[in-house]
């Protein structure tokens, strides 16, 4: 058993004189949430669809779960951008249809389906067409559709697209329990809360290349600025530390000048005898990471 | 290849079709028409004749003999119902006129060595003379001959020809039995050759709609990360084909019953009388669906919508019908240059060949030539088709341009 869900090396991919993905290097570890994140047209769609040898690689070696793209159809689940389900069958015609193109059997399928359908609130819907669902309603049966074989990997474009927030919830719940049950899942954004509340591990792409990956975390550390954030707020009149200082809800983010260290800082604050509730390192919200990044390029 | 996964999906594909509005229409209708004509027919010609009987042949009435040759009176009891004897024409003339009789016969006196009989009717279209000449004939005959032969004999000179007709080939074998063999060996074939094209085009615009259908709908994707775009060709290649030849064995068995099994006789003759040329019709048959039918699903793949996919098929189609304009020119003489240089073209081919085949002994170079161009296509046409329908299944929105078909072509 290999040791990445997913390995990437030096993937380039060029439709006609337009270079969507270049020079790309990822893996993805067994049992990881996994986020793809990038401007529109930075090559996100691009990546998964080789992935998922929809489309063939122009360059560079990619294996999904050990194999060649392709080799491990049964075993992947995929959500595609472009999406959309057979109008005029009825909900359990099509997941079932789409469960055995997977190699399973009618039966297990359809037990399967009525399971999947009960979980994300469309029981009672199974033998209406698709015709007949709302758009939210459709990006669920969708979500279904791509987890129906119980697949050791799950790959979704862009699963919160058209979603209210309660459903939004119910989706971010079905990722959890997948990983809960050992899968992974690889998801792509541009709703970097929940991204944060969701990846472990991401990669940001920007035309066609990797500018950021690794843990969420350590991302997060290396982009934290040199601040604190602190409550109750306090006035910062006439220190020589303080480079500047924000208001964020009821607390105050403190920047300090850059040969400060926040360990001392905190000293000067105690030993002034301030009264301080809350004292944390700040760190910078995904969304302006992004951001930083993909306009600093 | 997965033939599991292309069975699937043959199967997914024939189920969703059969049941279409469309396709149920479409194939009962011919045998709806059939039956219509039936009814219609059956209808009208009871009518006719019934009005033909009243205005023409009354037949009540019998017709009036006036024997100067005295060799046909008394009349036999077996006629009396038919004829009646008159002594002379005034007589005759006047029943006629009071329309006691439907025409008179006068048999001069010199008969035995002329023959002359002269008919009389009312108005010339009745023209009840001419169409009981055949019981005037019996009569006649009978006349002349009873008492002078045994009844067998006479039996067999009024009625002196049962005819079987039997044709021989180069070799003096027997080939079969006289009208029904042109029927057999020209006219089915023929009938054959057109249902065998209409189905084949009736599979590849099935095949058309639903791959344009697919992408149309964006279910394309999902599909596409079960299965590789090959299987998906294949599958519904074969699923959409099995929906074709439903139609054919739907039209062919409606006209069995309504023609109340001559229509499976002619059918069964030709499969008997002509196996050889039986099995290569079925072989056009099955590499002109494999060939238009991945034609059209690249073509189904690459429009933006099912209108612009049908335009862009309509190509393909055209040049499948081309051979139809030159009709004349095969009449004449099915192995002319042109027919011939069609039958080695592969989209023209199937349908060329399909119409050369039953009128004249085509050469054996051009079955096997058109066969092989024809084998060396499909695999050709199917992997350009895979190709292309990979490339556009994927472009929602804009229709590809040549430059990119060929790009998509040329590129792994
Ligand atoms: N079929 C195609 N033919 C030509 N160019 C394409 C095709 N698909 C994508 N591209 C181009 O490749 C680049 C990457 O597109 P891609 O769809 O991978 O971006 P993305 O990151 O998924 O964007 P988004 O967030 O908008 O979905 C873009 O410049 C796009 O215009
Ligand atoms: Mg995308």
């Amino acid at each position: 058993m290999a040791e990445y869900a997913i390995q990437v090396e030096d993937l380039r991919k060029v439709y006609g004189d337009v270079i969507a993905v270049d020079q790309l290097d990822f893996q993805v570890g067994r049992g990881e949430i996994f986020g793809m994140l990038g401007p529109n047209g930075a090559g996100k769609t691009t990546t998964i669809r080789v992935l998922m040898d929809i489309l063939k690689a122009d360059a560079g070696t990619v294996r999904v779960l050990g194999g060649a793209p392709g080799a491990a159809r049964e075993r992947v689940g995929y959500l595609p951008e472009e999406r959309g389900l057979y109008r005029g069958l009825r909900l359990d015609e099509t997941l079932v249809y789409l469960g055995r193109l997977k190699g399973m059997s009618v039966a297990s399928a359809r037990k399967r389906a009525a399971a999947l359908l009960e979980q994300v609130g469309l029981a009672e819907w199974s033998r209406k067409k698709a015709q007949d669902l709302s758009r939210g309603m459709h990006q669920k049966l969708q979500i279904v559709a791509s987890i129906i074989h119980d697949p050791a990997l799950v790959i979704l474009d862009e699963p919160f697209q058209g979603l209210d927030p309660v459903n939004s919830e119910v989706v971010k719940d079905l990722i959890r329990d997948l990983r809960a049950h050992g899968k992974t899942i690889v998801l792509s954004a541009h709703e970097m809360s929940r991204v944060e509340a969701l990846c472990e591990r991401i990669l940001l792409i920007h035309h066609g290349r990797a500018v950021l990956y690794g843990a969420l975390a350590d991302i997060k550390k290396q982009f934290a600025p040199n601040a604190i954030e602190i409550a109750p707020p306090l006035d910062w009149q006439g220190w020589a530390e303080v480079a500047r200082v924000e208001a964020r809800d009821r607390k105050q983010v403190v920047y300090l000048q850059p040969h400060i260290a926040p360990r001392d800082f905190l000293k000067r604050i105690l030993e002034q005898g301030l009264f301080v509730e809350q004292f944390a390192l700040a760190t910078m919200p995904l969304e302006q990471i992004f951001v930083t990044v993909v306009k600093g390029e | 290849m997965r033939l599991d996964k292309i069975a699937t999906i043959a199967w997914h594909e024939y189920v969703v079709n059969v049941r279409r509005i469309g396709f149920i229409f479409v194939t009962l209708l011919f045998p709806a028409l059939g039956l219509l004509g039936l009814i219609a027919a059956g209808f009208f010609s009871g009518q006719m004749l019934s009005l033909a009987r009243s205005q023409f042949v009354p037949p009540a009435k019998p017709a009036g003999i006036v024997d100067d040759s005295r060799l046909f009176t008394p009349i036999a009891s077996v006629f009396a119902k038919g004829f009646v004897a008159f002594d002379d024409e005034e007589s005759a003339k006047r029943a006629l006129l009071a329309e006691k009789i439907r025409a008179y016969y006068v048999i001069a006196s010199d008969y035995l060595a002329t023959g002359q009989v002269t008919a009389y009717t009312e108005n010339i279209i009745s023209g009840s003379a001419s169409t009981e000449s055949g019981d005037l004939r019996t009569f006649l005959v009978n006349g002349l001959l009873t008492g002078k032969v045994n009844d067998a004999t006479l039996t067999r000179a009024t009625n002196p020809i049962k005819l079987d007709l039997v044709t021989l080939d180069s070799k003096g074998n027997r080939q079969g039995g006289g009208s029904f063999s042109f029927i057999a060996g020209f006219v089915a074939p023929y009938i054959f050759s057109i249902l065998l094209f209409v189905s084949v085009f009736a599979a590849s615009g099935y095949l058309l709609r639903s791959v344009s259908e697919e992408k149309e709908s964006r279910v394309i994707e999902i599909i596409l990360s079960s299965v590789s775009p090959t299987e998906l060709l294949a599958g519904k290649v074969i699923g959409l084909g099995a929906l074709g030849l439903t139609q054919v064995i739907v039209w062919l068995g409606s006209g069995f019953l309504l023609s109340g099994g001559i229509g499976a006789l002619v059918a069964g003759a030709v499969v008997l009388l002509n196996p050889g040329s039986f099995v290569v019709a079925a072989l056009y048959f099955l590499l002109g669906y494999l060939l238009y039918g991945s034609l059209m699903a690249a073509a189904g793949s690459l429009g933006t919508s099912m209108r612009e996919s049908q335009q862009i098929a309509g190509l393909f189609t055209f040049c499948a019908v081309i051979p139809w304009f030159f009709y004349g020119v095969l009449l004449a003489n099915p192995n002319a240059l042109l027919p011939r240089v069609l039958s080695f073209f592969p989209l023209t081919a199937p349908t060329m060949m399909m119409l050369r085949l039953p009128m004249s002994e085509v050469p054996l170079i051009d079955i096997i030539g058109s066969l092989v161009v024809l084998l060396i296509s499909i695999p050709i046409a199917l992997w350009a088709g895979a190709r292309v329908f990979r490339m556009g299944l994927l472009m929602y929105g804009k229709r590809p341009a040549v430059k990119e078909i060929w790009r998509a072509l040329r590129n792994a």
